[in-house]
C-alpha cells in the first residue's frame, strides 16, 4: 500500500479512537451522575440512611427499618426515575436526529399528548387505574404515533411535514383531554391532573417491573434499529445511495421511539421536556458524534433522577411532581431554541 | 481501492419515470459506458436528475428496468447495489457540528455489518478518499465551517469512501465558483483515469460538459436527444433543439472540444438564420 495512504489511515484511525474514547468517557461521566442521583435519593430523606446501611440493604442485609425505607419506599421510585428518564432521553434523540429538527421531540409533536389523552379517557370513561391505565397510555402513544405517520405519508415521510402534522395532532389531543377534564368530578380531575404533570410520588415495585421489562426489550431494539441512523441523517437520497432501506429503517426507528415514550409516560405521566432537552445536552458534550442515543438516555436518566430528588426535597413540607422541576429546566431551553431558530432563520 | 479489471455496467431499457400522475421520462434507453466519464446535460426539468435517481435505485420506474450488470436493479439487494454503485445527491444534509472525518466515514456504511463496526479497512478507505480529494488536513474540522468548495470535496470523499465502481453525481458543481467547479471536475477525471471509476454526472455548464465528458447525453422532455463523444454530437442545431438557444459552436482554444458561444438578442449581430 502507498505509504501516504498508510500514514493517512493511521491518522484516521487515531481520530476514530479519540472519538470513541470521548464517547466512552462522556457516557461514563453521565452514568456516574445518574448513579449519584440514585444514591442521594436512597440515603437522604425524612429518615437519613447512611450509605453503609444502604449498601447493606442492597446486598440483602440491613436492619428492618432501613430495609423498609430503602427497599420498599425509595429504591423503586429512584430506579423508576432513572428508567423513565432513559426512555424519554433515548426517544427524544431518535425523533430529533431522524426528523433533523431539534424541536421534534415526542412531547412537542403529539406522541406524549396521545398517551395522556388516552390515560385521562381510560380513567374517566372506563374507570381504569394502575396497570390498566398505564396500558391505556401506552396504546394512546402508539395510536398517536401511527396517526401522525399515516397523515404525514406522501409516498414517504419527510421531517418537516411529520413535525407540523405532529404538532397539529398533539393540539387536537390536548383539546380532547381538556374537554374530558371539564366533564370530570373534582377528585378525578385532581388525580388526572397530577398524573398529567408527571409524578413519581408513591411509585412502587409494581409500577417498576412492567416498565423495566418493556425498557429491557425496547432499548436494545432501538439501538439495533439505529444502525442506519448515521446514514439517514445525511438525507433520504444520500442514505439510499449508501444502501439504507430508507422508509423501512425510519418506520422501525419511529416505532421504537414511540414505544419508549409510551412505556415511560405510562409509568410516570408525561414528564415535561426531558425528551426535548436530553439529546441536545448529550450532543453538546459529544459534538459531531451523530445521534448519541446511549449518552442521551444516560442524560435523561441523570436529569429525571436529579429532578425527582429536587422535587422531593426542594420545599420542606410538600413533594412536588417531578414534571414541575423538569419543566423549570426545560421551558427556558425551549424558548431559547425558538428564539435562536428565528435568528438563524431555519424555523427550528 | 477498486480496479478496472471487471467494471460493473449500468443501463436502462424502456425506462418510464414519474412522480404520482406526472410522467417525466418515458421509453428511455441509456447505457453508461464502463470506465468512462459520462455527463448528462439538458434544460431544467428535462428529467436528468430523475434519471440519475432511478439509475441509483432511489426511484421505482413506472415502466421498463434499470439493469446493473444485466440484472434488474430492483430485484438486486440494497446491499449489493450499494457495494458497486454510489450516488451523491444534489443537496445532501450535513448533521450539525459533524467533523470531516466522521462525515467521510459514513460512506463506509455498506461495508459495516451489525456487529462489525470500524476496522483497519475502514480507516484505509476513508484515508484514501480523503487523500484523493485533498481534505485530509481538514479531518478534524467541522463541516459547517468549510467553504462551499471544500464542503463539496468532502461530500465527494464520502461517496469515494464507499469504494464503488460506479459513481453518480447530481450537479456536483452547482453553487461553486468557477475555479472550484474546475477543481471538482479535475478531481473526478483523476478518479476516472486512475481508478477506472465509471462516472455519470449531471452538469449545467455546457462548455465544461463538452470538455470533461468522454460521453455526453443530451436530454429534453424526458427523452435522449443525442448521445456520444461531444466532438461528434455537439452542433449548433443540437444546442438549438435541446436548449432552444441560438449559438455558435467553435473549437475550445484550450482543449479542442466543442465550445458553445450563446447568442442572445443583444450585443451580437441580429439573427440571420
Amino acid at each position: 500500500m502507498n505509504p501516504a495512504v498508510t500514514d493517512a489511515a493511521a491518522r484516521v484511525g487515531r481520530l476514530q479512537r479519540a472519538r470513541r474514547a470521548r464517547f466512552a468517557a462522556v457516557s461514563a461521566a453521565l452514568g456516574l451522575v445518574a448513579l449519584g442521583a440514585l444514591l442521594l435519593s436512597l440515603t437522604v430523606g425524612d429518615i437519613d440512611v447512611p450509605l453503609a446501611d444502604v449498601w447493606a440493604v442492597l446486598t440483602g442485609g440491613g436492619d428492618p427499618a432501613s430495609r423498609f425505607v430503602v427497599h420498599e419506599l425509595r429504591l423503586p421510585r429512584a430506579l423508576l426515575a432513572l428508567v423513565v428518564g432513559a426512555c424519554f432521553g433515548m426517544s427524544g434523540a431518535v425523533f430529533q436526529s431522524l426528523l433533523r429538527n431539534p424541536l421534534a421531540s415526542p412531547d412537542v409533536i403529539g406522541v406524549s399528548a396521545g398517551a395522556s389523552a388516552a390515560a385521562v379517557l381510560s380513567s374517566m370513561a372506563f374507570g381504569l387505574s394502575g396497570l390498566a391505565l398505564s396500558g391505556g397510555a401506552l396504546a394512546g402513544a402508539l395510536l398517536a404515533g401511527t396517526l401522525i405517520y399515516l397523515l404525514a405519508w406522501r409516498g414517504g415521510v419527510s421531517g418537516g411535514r411529520f413535525v407540523l402534522i405532529g404538532i397539529g395532532v398533539g393540539t387536537g389531543l390536548i383539546s380532547l383531554r381538556s374537554y374530558l377534564m371539564t366533564r370530570a368530578e373534582v377528585t378525578e380531575a385532581h388525580n388526572a391532573f397530577l398524573w398529567l404533570t408527571g409524578s413519581l410520588n408513591g411509585r412502587s415495585w409494581s409500577q417498576l417491573w412492567p416498565l423495566l421489562g418493556c425498557a429491557v426489550l425496547l432499548v436494545p431494539l432501538t439501538l439495533a434499529a439505529s444502525r442506519g441512523l448515521a446514514a439517514l441523517q445525511l438525507g433520504d437520497e444520500a442514505a439510499g445511495g449508501l444502501g439504507v432501506r430508507v422508509e423501512r429503517g425510519r418506520l422501525a426507528l419511529l416505532a421504537c421511539a414511540t414505544g419508549l415514550v409510551g412505556v415511560a409516560t405510562a409509568a410516570a405521566g408525561p414528564v415535561g421536556f426531558v425528551a426535548l432537552v436530553s439529546a441536545p445536552i448529550a450532543r453538546r458534550l459529544l459534538p459531531g458524534q451523530g445521534a448519541a442515543l446511549l449518552p442521551s438516555a444516560l442524560t435523561g436518566a441523570a436529569l429525571v433522577g436529579a429532578a425527582d430528588f429536587a422535587a422531593q426535597h426542594a420545599l420542606p413540607a410538600t413533594q412536588l411532581p417531578v414534571g414541575v422541576v423538569t419543566s423549570v429546566v426545560g421551558a427556558p431551553y425551549l424558548l431559547w431554541l425558538l428564539a435562536r431558530a428565528n435568528r438563524v432563520g431555519r424555523g427550528g | 481501492m477498486t480496479t478496472a479489471t471487471s467494471p460493473h455496467t449500468l443501463s436502462a431499457r424502456g425506462l418510464g419515470l414519474g412522480y404520482g400522475d406526472r410522467q417525466i421520462v418515458s421509453q428511455l434507453d441509456v447505457d453508461l459506458p464502463p470506465g468512462r466519464f459520462t455527463v448528462v446535460v439538458g434544460p431544467n426539468a428535462c428529467g436528468k436528475s430523475t434519471l440519475l435517481r432511478a439509475m441509483a435505485r432511489l426511484l421505482t420506474p413506472t415502466a421498463g428496468t434499470v439493469l446493473l450488470d444485466g440484472r434488474d436493479i430492483h430485484t438486486t439487494s440494497t446491499r449489493q447495489v450499494a457495494a458497486c454503485l454510489g450516488m451523491l445527491p444534489q443537496t445532501p444534509v450535513a448533521p450539525d457540528a459533524i467533523t470531516v472525518a466522521d462525515l467521510v466515514g459514513r460512506g463506509r456504511y455498506p461495508h459495516q455489518g451489525w456487529f462489525r463496526r470500524w476496522t483497519a479497512a475502514d480507516s484505509e478507505g476513508v484515508a484514501a478518499a480523503m487523500l484523493a480529494t485533498d481534505v485530509l488536513d481538514l479531518a478534524d474540522r467541522s463541516v459547517d465551517e468549510l467553504s462551499g468548495g471544500q464542503r463539496q470535496r468532502v461530500w465527494i470523499a464520502m461517496a469515494l469512501a464507499q469504494e464503488t465502481d460506479i459513481l453518480l453525481l447530481d450537479e456536483p458543481t452547482t453553487y461553486l465558483d468557477i475555479s472550484h467547479q474546475l477543481d471538482v471536475l479535475d478531481l473526478l477525471t483523476d478518479l476516472n483515469r486512475d481508478r477506472g471509476v465509471t462516472l455519470a454526472v449531471v452538469l449545467h455548464d455546457l462548455n465544461l460538459a463538452c470538455r470533461y465528458a468522454d460521453h455526453l447525453i443530451a436530454m429534453k422532455d424526458g427523452r435522449v436527444v443525442a448521445e456520444g463523444a461531444p466532438r461528434d454530437v455537439v452542433t449548433e442545431s443540437l444546442v438549438g433543439e435541446v436548449f432552444g438557444l441560438r449559438s455558435t459552436v467553435i473549437p475550445d482554444p484550450a482543449s479542442g472540444t466543442p465550445m458553445i458561444v450563446p447568442l442572445g438578442r443583444h450585443h451580437v449581430p441580429s439573427a440571420t438564420s
